[in-house]
């Protein structure tokens, strides 16, 4: 039987000392489905995260990916698997040019990153497909450019630039949007919404016009634990919602 | 590499070939070691300058080697060509038990190599019935080949230059590969690396085994040319100083490794000439790399003649152009 869920969570729990980061935690994502995952500071939004990817070891529960249960295996093999992610606090290879970026998440999942005795330009179906993942965010005319001299939105959008490379079936993205100016949102946000629809995405967004835009439903995480599911306009009514996001006013 | 870089490469190989010509058999000495430290410290580069872990074990593979060929040489009395294999073969073993370190990182990786390093070590001075104690092991003859040997050192220098080369040559192939570039990524995030797909302990242990085995390989280079080894090799000292030529040529190239191999050295024939203490001004030198050219002579040099490319007027944007960013020579 094929699970129609690319992630499946069944009561996730993540422990820090004696705090509950993520408190049996489910959540079932359907293959191709935009979910958003909404909470404020400290709901466990990226230890969920951290989970899924395999860059945690949860305390307790089962993580499924595409029906199989992934929970013991390694982050790397998870990747492999189609699993994609962007950091909240950017993680990119600061003495590396750009393209270079881009080459280590295009080989990342194929053999060629062992190969010792050919040039990295001796590769250019490697080459042509970064090109055209620099493209798709806009960084194409910056491919030699050290990374450390990119801007911090140009961060950005090669830390989402790195994700797509890999050619992810699930895509998480943990504040892709976070730090940057409204312009510079709505250029990801806009980046994010013309992504193909086979990709599925699990999002991370504070900004609520940006994650009620782009998502199909969404789970509200207080304290590590889930209190709503629903969709953008039942979240938008939700009184709760606002009030546990939102702050009370 | 460009025009200029083969020009660059041309001349001075060159000059090497020329230098047993010019040069008396201090000076030719004195090359040799450059070299034979200098790949040493290439060796050590991979894992400091690419991969971004710091080994402080290094004597252990190059001092191992000198010994197993050493022993099969004058104990044995076997043949180069089953010596020489043999000392490397004992260097690739110990690299692929000792890679283990690389479950660890950071200071922690330092430290365990260290150790690891001082097991060689003690072993050499304790075990005496084998290693000969403190007295060591003397009297290894040049290299032999059936009829073909080397006779004078002028001979060995061409044989040290040309293996060096090649080394030389295959590593920069190497850094330049997708493994090469697999390495850098690591040194820079190895989190990211992980969640890109990347085994990254399979790819540090990888780099870590081809270090040591390069180790070894110039600990050979190293025996037949000082035809004598003591424990004071495979002592921590080597290794610091392997460590010390790369942080002062410059991190990740080819080239620094040599020429921080020929500063020290330059620099311990002359200095310990008129002072007991040279390890002070190694000291000095040290501290003067890491306070004024982090980035090594290397580093340096880049730097200045950045400086003096840039004319006031247009010295304010930073903007790297391609090449200038990578980190590789």
């Amino acid at each position: 039987m094929t699970d129609q869920n690319a992630v499946d969570v069944a009561e996730l729990t993540k422990t820090f000392g004696g705090i509950h980061a993520v408190e049996k935690v489910s959540l079932k994502v359907p293959i191709g489905q935009r979910r958003a995952l909404l909470g404020p500071n400290g709901a466990g939004k990226t230890t969920l995260f951290n989970c899924i990817t395999g860059s945690m070891r949860p305390s307790a529960g089962r993580i499924f990916l595409f029906g199989k249960d992934v929970t013991e295996m390694p982050e790397h093999h998870r990747t492999a698997m189609g699993i994609g992610r962007t950091y909240q606090i950017t993680n990119v290879f600061l003495k590396l040019s750009v393209i270079e970026n881009v080459l280590l998440a295009v080989q990342g999942t194929t053999r060629q990153k062992w190969i010792p005795y050919r040039s990295v330009e001796s590769f250019p179906e490697s080459l042509a497909r970064a090109t055209e993942e620099l493209e798709r965010v806009g960084l194409a005319n910056r491919a030699s450019v050290s990374v450390r001299y990119l801007s911090y939105g140009e961060r950005r959008q090669l830390e989402l630039a790195l994700a797509l490379a890999s050619r992810p079936r699930v895509l998480l993205l943990d504040e892709p949007a976070s730090g940057l100016s409204p312009a510079e949102r709505q250029r990801i946000a806009g980046i994010i919404a013309q992504l193909p629809r086979h990709i599925t995405l699990i999002l991370i967004e504070h900004d609520m016009s940006v994650a009620l835009g782009l998502a199909d439903q969404i789970a509200v995480l207080h304290r590590g634990r889930v209190i709503l599911e629903g969709t953008p306009d039942e979240i938008r009514a939700n009184p709760e919602v606002r009030e546990v996001y939102l702050g009370k006013v | 590499m460009g025009r200029r870089g083969w020009l660059v490469l041309g001349i001075t190989v060159a000059l090497a070939l020329l230098a047993p010509q010019v040069l008396g058999t201090f000076w030719i000495s004195l090359v040799i070691q450059v070299l034979v430290f200098g790949l040493l410290a290439l060796s050590v580069d991979l894992l400091l300058g690419h991969t971004g872990i710091f080994p402080l074990g290094h004597a252990a593979f190059f001092a191992l080697a000198a010994y197993t060929t050493a022993i099969l040489q004058v104990r044995y009395a076997q043949p180069t060509l089953l010596a020489a294999p043999a000392g490397l073969g004992a260097a690739v073993i110990l690299a692929l038990v000792y890679g283990l370190a690389v479950r660890t990182s950071g200071v922690y990786f330092i430290l365990v190599t260290m150790a690891m390093g001082h097991i060689v070590w003690g072993a050499a001075v304790t075990w005496a019935s084998f290693t000969n104690g403190d007295n060591g092991i003397g009297n290894v003859p040049f290299p032999a080949l059936g009829s073909l040997a080397i006779r004078n050192l002028s001979s060995y220098y061409y044989l040290v230059l040309a293996v060096v080369l090649a080394c030389a040559l295959a590593y920069r192939k190497l850094t330049r590969s997708p493994f090469g570039l697999t390495l850098r990524g690591i040194r820079e995030s190895g989190s990211r690396m992980h969640a890109l797909g990347y085994n990254v302990g399979a790819h540090r242990y990888a780099a870590f085994v081809l270090s040591g085995s390069l180790a070894g390989l110039a600990g050979v280079l190293y025996i037949y040319f000082n035809r004598f080894v003591s424990p004071p090799t495979a002592s921590l000292h080597v290794s610091v100083e392997a460590a010390l030529m790369v942080i002062v040529g410059g991190t990740g190239t080819v080239i620094g490794p040599f020429i921080g191999s020929a500063i020290i050295l330059v620099l311990r024939n002359y200095v310990s000439a008129y002072l007991v203490n040279w390890m002070t001004i190694m000291g000095v030198v040290f501290i003067a790399t890491v306070l004024w050219a982090p980035d090594g002579v290397l580093g340096l040099m880049r730097r200045l003649r950045a400086q003096l490319r840039m004319s006031p007027a247009r010295s304010e944007s930073p903007m790297v152009v391609a090449g200038e960013g990578k980190d590789t020579p």
